[in-house]
């Protein structure tokens, strides 16, 4: 019979030690290896399945029709991480373009003042989604179902539910239509949120505050963080993230229209809980959430080579989601 | 009825041939430190784990059970620490929970089941109220209702874990005389605890485990106290004093914190001064206010009226942010609760209330935070297999002290303890106190607030009285010497709250 062990003292880390901490932080979570399996397998059948299916220019496309759930669901990653959700995340979108646009369409035509006026939208939505439910106490479910209609509502009141057409080259560039190091530039924005998004919260105390306030937030109270600026924080850079999004979508489709991406909020929060978020908060990480909206990404351009009538593609979507998840909660 | 059970979680054996024997109608004391054995082994008998090898019967017939439902079903019943009653609910609700009779369409017959609810109650002779809610009950009652769902059903034993841990004495008189009438009945019992004192008010026989092995098994009332504490701690650790001589420790009398006229919701007039060095206790009852001033000082609660001086420099605090900034730590009471986030790494939580210290311009500095989070468990002696260890997963002695890591280093002016020792079995409670003198030999002022009364007059150099939100006395070392008479201090003071909050004479040491 063995003896207890003793507790172990701790030698100084070697290289091998480092990198797997490295790696740990990359992936962090539980099981994260379910993620990344399923996203193969995914990839398997649907190479086998459609020729058209595994090409550059597919991956491209899937890349470019992920965009807009990635960039969200970066700034979801927190909020959920944080204990809190965002409905709110498709209506703010598209409550950013509108402004972007008009704002061009008023000052100068210039697409600073667009960007300028798209993400200070989003963050202004995220500062008051931030500001009730921390100030006032409302379950931000609430909170962020409420603003989900007031933002559409706004959209749509401010041309009359009619687009706004953007005519600036530049702003189509930096945003839309452009490359980037040889990427089309909304992959380089969904890779320069993911970036910014990494460091922020693996990286940064920001993202140590976030986690600790929703692993439990009376203990981040007693450790002295400000638990309702930092929830405040996360829902900002949401808004900021939705208005970044809308930048991107305006800019490749040339306008904007208050009626874009109905129901997206659904999709973000499929891809962060997929990539492994506790929907209890304290627990998650970026790359997962990355993954996840691949495999959303992937699911809905595969289904659409395979011919599924978009019927049976929601349904589909809908039981690999809940399968997912089934299989990746700890 | 347990015999030469082992079990092993990874490469660590939690228990190692251990035998235990419940006789029908006896209650039967187990003992042991924190991570000694206790609960692996509840939770071999309850079901929640398999055993590796060994046996366990009752009344004679072997048993093994893959769930908690086939523990139940075959009569064992356990009663855990955080209780399993939904606070909304009645207690007649309670007690029926998942049984309640129906009619038609599954509609709750409210009147049967009220009904019997006090039937069960009454042949239980508990004497509880079917119709209160749970959650507007004092806490003995609770444990009450927890015990009687426990009885529901056929029970040939009843674990109970700890089950006065949070209870005043004469709750604790309550629930005994509940466990008596139980056992009457012949039920065996479990009682699990901490407090060697209850052990001899109540049990007929003690086992102890030590290190995940038997160290022990006495008949009450042929042992005492200092044979338990023996089995318990190892002979070898037994001649730790509990009064550390206070040599070699000056106390500056330069006041490091001052409290004058404090006033809010909770407190009325508070007026204290804790020394560079010093170890002040606030002794009072639940609900006295103890905790309120450690909350006040550290900015969780408004101060209202009065003022507060921190190294003679007025200061009003805002936040616990800002008490932190001031040098000002708090050990809150629960530290499930309060302290510690348990679903992160020992190193996540150690950095938490001092995230400036490790990161520079708002980056983590991911190694010096590392570096730091393994010194503290190395020196805080922290059983863990390391800081990335999640928090969880440690017993309930190791989780205080990586909450006492928190603030370990630097160290802070004034050091705040709430019951820096409840559910701290005793090695690591030695260990706690050695932190806390190390504390305090390197400057810090402490005020510590605690129940037990036998550690306050072996800590502190003053004592404050603390009732109904005010200092009733202060009292310094030597003055009093037996937590006996501190105790009847503490009930004479209570009684007449009333006038010493009117402003009667105090009578404070010069």
């Amino acid at each position: 019979m063995t003896e207890l062990t003793a507790p172990q003292v701790v030698a100084a880390p070697t290289r091998s030690d480092r990198r797997r901490k490295l790696l740990q932080n990359l992936l962090r979570g539980e099981r994260p290896y379910m993620l990344y399996i399923a996203f193969v397998i995914l990839l398997v059948v649907f190479s086998l399945s459609s020729p058209w299916f595994l090409s550059v220019d597919n991956f491209l496309n899937i890349g470019r029709q992920t965009t807009l759930v990635s960039i969200v669901a970066v700034g979801m990653t927190f909020i959920i991480i944080a204990r809190q959700i965002d409905l709110s995340v498709a209506s703010t979108l598209a409550l950013s373009g509108m402004a972007a646009a008009l704002a061009m369409s008023q000052i100068n035509n210039s697409w600073v003042v667009g960007a300028v006026a798209g993400l200070g939208t989003g963050a202004l939505v995220g500062l008051l989604n931030g500001i009730l439910t921390t100030q006032l106490s409302i379950p931000s479910f609430l909170v962020t179902l409420g603003t989900l209609s007031m933002a559409r509502g706004l959209a749509m009141m401010v041309t009359n539910t009619k687009p706004v057409i953007i005519t600036n080259e530049t702003y189509f560039a930096i945003f839309g239509e452009g490359t980037f190091l040889g990427m089309p530039v909304p992959i380089a924005w969904t890779l320069a949120a993911m970036i910014v998004g990494i460091l922020l919260l693996h990286y940064n105390v920001f993202g140590r505050r976030i986690y600790a306030v929703g692993g439990n937030p009376t203990a981040a109270l007693y450790s002295g963080i400000n638990t309702k600026w930092v929830t405040t924080a996360a829902f900002v850079l949401t808004g900021t993230l939705a208005g970044l999004a809308a930048l991107v979508l305006s800019a490749r489709s040339h306008a904007a229209r208050p009626d874009v991406v109905q129901g997206m909020e659904l999709d973000v929060i499929a891809a962060v809980i997929l990539g492994g978020c506790s929907l209890f908060g304290g627990r998650g990480y970026i790359l997962g959430t990355l993954f996840g909206s691949l495999i959303i990404g992937t699911l809905n351009n595969g289904l659409v080579l395979l011919g599924v009538s978009s019927p049976m593609q929601l349904v589909i979507k809908g039981a690999i989601i809940v399968a997912a998840v089934a299989f990746t909660k700890r | 009825m347990v015999s030469a059970i082992s079990k092993s979680f990874g490469g660590v054996r939690a228990l190692r041939d251990v035998n235990l024997e419940v006789r029908a109608g006896e209650v039967h004391a187990l003992l042991g430190e924190n991570g000694a054995g206790k609960s692996t082994l509840i939770k071999i008998l309850s079901g929640v784990h398999a055993f590796d090898s060994g046996a366990i019967e009752i009344a004679g017939q072997p048993v093994a059970f893959d769930s908690p439902a086939k523990s139940r079903e075959a009569g064992i019943a356990v009663v855990y620490q955080d209780l399993s009653l939904v606070e909304s609910l009645s207690v007649g609700d309670n007690l029926m929970l998942g049984r309640e009779p129906l009619a038609h369409f599954g509609f709750v017959r409210k009147r049967a089941l009220m009904a019997q609810a006090a039937a069960m109650l009454t042949q239980l002779g508990i004497p509880l109220d079917i119709k209160a809610t749970v959650g507007s009950l004092p806490f003995a009652y609770r444990q009450m209702t927890e015990i009687a769902k426990a009885l529901m059903g056929e029970v040939r034993l009843l674990i109970l874990d700890e089950p006065t841990s949070s209870l005043t004495s004469d709750e604790v008189r309550i629930l005994f005389d509940a466990i008596g009438k139980v056992t009457r009945r012949g039920v065996g019992v479990i009682y699990v605890t901490h407090r060697l004192n209850e052990v001899f008010e109540i049990s007929q026989r003690v086992t102890v485990l030590r290190d995940g092995v038997n160290a022990g098994t006495f008949v009450t009332p042929e042992t005492d106290m200092k044979r338990l504490v023996n089995a318990i701690v190892g002979s070898d650790r037994l001649a730790l004093p509990r009064a550390e001589p206070q040599a070699g420790r000056a106390v500056d009398p330069a006041p490091v914190l001052t409290l004058s006229n404090v006033s809010n919701d909770r407190l009325r007039a508070v007026d204290l001064s804790l020394l560079k060095g010093e170890i002040h206790g606030l002794a009072g009852l639940i609900g006295s206010g103890r905790t309120e001033i450690l909350e006040t000082i550290f900015g969780l609660r408004p101060v209202e009226g009065g003022a507060i001086e921190i190294d003679g420099r007025p200061w009003l605090p805002k936040s616990a942010a800002d008490a932190i900034d001031r040098g000002i730590a708090l050990v809150p009471e629960d530290r499930h609760v309060q302290g510690l986030v348990l679903d992160h790494s020992i190193e996540r939580n150690v950095t938490l209330s001092r995230l400036p210290y490790f990161s520079r311009w708002g980056w983590m500095q991911q190694r010096a935070a590392a570096r730091r989070a393994e010194s503290a468990v190395r020196r805080l002696a922290v059983k863990a297999e390391g800081a990335s260890s999640l928090v969880r997963t440690l017993s309930g002695g190791n989780q205080q002290k990586v909450v006492f890591g928190k603030w370990n280093d630097p160290r802070p002016r004034v050091l705040l303890l709430d019951e820096p020792t409840v559910g701290v079995d005793v090695g690591a409670r030695e260990e706690i106190y050695g932190v806390i003198r190390q504390a305090v030999r390197d400057g810090s002022g402490v005020l510590v607030v605690s129940s037990d009364l036998v550690e306050l007059i072996a800590l502190c150099d003053r004592i404050s009285v603390i009732v109904n939100g005010r200092i009733a006395r202060t009292l310094v070392r030597g003055e009093i010497d037996d937590a006996e008479e501190l105790h009847h201090l503490l009930q004479l003071y209570q009684a007449s709250g009333q006038d010493t909050a009117k402003g009667a004479p105090q009578e404070l040491p010069a």
